[in-house]
């Protein structure tokens, strides 16, 4: 299968905010979010959740290092209730089987596949799960800690860390929140869209 | 005319003995199912009638049991043996075998033809207007027979039918004849209901999963084929294999949605078994179901096809398979605040997952609202908690050194400290601290009185 190698931004991505990001992952193919830690790229992986369950779909989370924090989903305004939680133990194979089996499950409208440093991930992995994807009306994500070489992924977004915020004078009282830089590294739209924007998201992270 | 002579027997069930005049018997909490198998061993027609009452057919039992007191005295014993308390009335109808049932500790017999005579002098209550009436005529009737001064069945039975049928109609005459004891309605059979259960025995035991997985499917076909023959399907299935040591290995099964596609349901059976599998050699096998009748629905044809709850369950069930059953659930947060309390509940999609209007959607447009304008930043959480060795100066911690992170610290907030139970079997108390590494990583570390660990990464 060919994909276009024409490096261009997404539908939505001339909207101002994460919520024209949010907006901008495609349905049945493979979109990876990417960062280091302490990047944001989970905290975007979460809002991209609450904004799944929030409109009634049901999403299904690989969680590669069972990492997630439902205590932090549910701040972030995730509906517990339609979250399908899949925990991998830090194993990898078992995890890409888990989220080839749910892309190719119908019912979900998104499926999540958090790798953070798990790996390292097969060649043919992102391909296998792209393929699972294609045709559904599915969004699937793989978030993981760098964008992996000949990945398939339509769209590829990263974060990065600009600088922690702290409340309180000397000495400090509470961490507040962090500010993170996102980015797209990489679209490939299979369909028509905006003229090309140099953009990047600069987002306040509330603790 | 020759009138044909149909004998009733009425069994209660009964912890006091009642009067004639008693208005409803005093019932046990059901013992039902075993007063009708009682029933049953003596008439091939029961009706299960509730509240601990079985009618049933005695015409022509005098050639088994004996005569009508031998019959009642046996049905008391048999009645006795399983557990239960019973009295025993006979007579031409219901309604007489029920009075003379409450009639006394061992019930009555009515001799035939006997029952206008023997009903005469029991109270209107016993017509259970309730029953036999609709609520509102029922309280109508009530309301004008105690107006009429009316008491006893005698007393109805006593007015003049014209006169019944003008002012009651055709209900107050059938309420008439009744009290007379001429029930012209047949007794409604009562049988058990079927039982969906298939077994298998190996004399020499099988040692592999395989051939165990291979017979599961069978019995499962054959139950689904009894299934759908009845029009049913199945919400839950139950296997039991019997072991070479004695032992039971169980497991069950529960569809998403009833089923009764014995290809489906053997495939499904297969993960299930094969995720916990039996430990030893296996004897027999038995595979049960629990029969529903499936909800219809008018299928349409200007819209899409249904989601396959069938495929959504074959995936929950290879998910199960592959990363275990406590691995696959639903987050529910605990009412607690322990640290990172949370409980993996069973997968329950929304009903609209499987209808039409839950088809996964694109997320796009105007009308899917993102909850962006408060972006919350993301712990991600370590589990086990790590262990870590903390280097402190003046009491705050400068330096982490874990398996997953190391470095200096160069901000840190805390400590925070939380703990609870303490009323408890299992007490907690730690102290937590937010910290940035030197590399830029923000994490949060918890000290529990004893050792340090890293507890989380926020990102």
């Amino acid at each position: 299968m060919a994909f276009p190698i024409e490096s261009s931004p997404p539908p939505g991505w001339e909207r101002e905010g994460i919520d024209g990001l949010l907006g901008s992952f495609p349905p049945g193919r493979l979109s990876e979010i990417v960062g280091p830690r302490s990047s944001g790229a989970s905290s975007l992986l979460l809002a991209l959740v609450a904004r799944v369950t929030t409109s009634g779909g049901q999403v299904g989370f690989v969680d590669g290092m069972d990492a997630l924090d439902p205590a932090s989903a549910d701040a972030a305004g995730v509906d517990l209730s339609a979250l399908l939680w899949v925990k991998c133990s830090g194993r990898l194979r078992p995890a890409l089987s888990a989220a080839d089996l749910l892309a190719r499950c119908p019912g979900f409208a998104l499926v999540v596949l958090d790798l953070d440093e798990l790996g390292p991930v097969p060649a043919s992995a992102h391909l296998r799960l792209q393929r699972a994807v294609e045709g559904r009306d599915c969004i699937l994500i793989v978030r993981s800690a760098r964008h992996r070489e000949g990945s398939p992924a339509a769209l590829v977004v990263g974060a990065r860390r600009v600088t922690p915020r702290w409340t309180g004078l000397r000495p400090l009282t509470r961490l507040a929140g962090m500010r993170s830089e996102l980015a797209i590294l990489r679209s490939r739209p299979s369909h028509a869209f905006s003229p090309a924007h140099e953009g990047r998201w600069t987002l306040d992270w509330a603790l | 005319m020759t009138r044909i002579v149909t004998r009733i027997a009425c069994l209660i069930t009964a912890t006091t003995p009642a009067s004639p005049t008693t208005p409803a018997e005093t019932v046990e909490p059901l013992p039902a199912t075993a007063l009708l198998q009682v029933a049953l061993a003596h008439s091939p027609r029961v009706e299960d009638a509730g509240a601990g009452r079985v009618y049933l057919d005695a015409t022509g039992l005098t050639g088994l049991f004996g005569d009508e007191p031998g019959l009642a005295a046996r049905l008391s014993e048999a009645a006795s043996r399983a557990g239960l308390a019973v009295r025993v009335g006979i007579a031409d109808s219901r309604i007489a075998a029920l009075a003379a049932a409450r009639s006394g500790p061992g019930g009555a017999i009515v001799p035939p033809g006997g029952d206008a005579f023997f009903l005469a002098a029991a109270p209107l209550s016993l017509l259970e207007l309730s029953r036999e009436l609709s609520p509102k005529l029922s309280d109508d009737m009530t309301a004008r027979l105690a107006r009429w001064g009316l008491r006893t069945l005698g007393d109805l039975t006593a007015l003049p039918t014209a006169g019944v049928f003008e002012r009651l109609g055709a209900e107050g005459v059938r309420l008439q004849r009744l009290a007379r004891g001429e029930d012209g309605r047949p007794l409604v059979s009562w049988r058990p209901g079927p039982r969906f259960e298939e077994s298998a025995e190996w004399e020499w035991g099988l040692e592999t999963l395989e051939p165990v997985v291979a017979s599961l499917g069978e019995l499962a076909a054959r139950l689904c084929a009894q299934l759908a023959r009845r029009g049913l399907a199945a919400d839950g299935f139950a296997w039991t294999c019997r072991l070479g040591d004695g032992r039971l290995h169980e497991g069950a099964l529960t569809p998403a949605v009833p089923m009764s596609d014995g290809v489906a349901v053997g495939r499904l059976l297969r993960l299930a078994i094969e995720a916990r599998p039996p430990r030893g050699v296996v004897e027999g096998l038995t595979l049960r179901a629990r029969p529903v009748r499936p909800a219809t629905a008018q299928e349409s044809l200007t819209e899409r096809s249904r989601r396959s709850p069938r495929l959504l369950d074959a995936t929950l069930n290879r998910l199960v398979a592959l990363v275990g059953t406590a691995a696959v659930g639903t987050p529910a947060l605990l009412d607690s605040h322990r640290p990172d309390a949370v409980a993996l509940e069973d997968y329950r999609p929304r009903p609209d997952i499987l209808s039409r209007k839950g088809k996964g959607r694109a997320v796009r447009g105007p009308a899917n609202v993102v909850p962006a304008d408060n972006p919350v930043l993301a712990l991600r959480r370590l589990r086990p908690p790590a262990p870590a060795a903390v280097t402190l100066a003046s009491g705050r911690p400068v330096a982490l050194r874990s398996a997953r992170l190391a470095g200096r610290i160069v901000a840190g907030v805390g400590p925070w400290r939380t703990s609870g139970e303490w009323w408890g079997r299992q007490p907690w108390l730690q102290d937590e601290w937010d910290v940035e590494l030197a590399d830029g990583t923000l994490c949060r570390i918890a000290h529990d009185g004893s050792t340090w660990h890293l507890a989380g990464i926020y990102d």
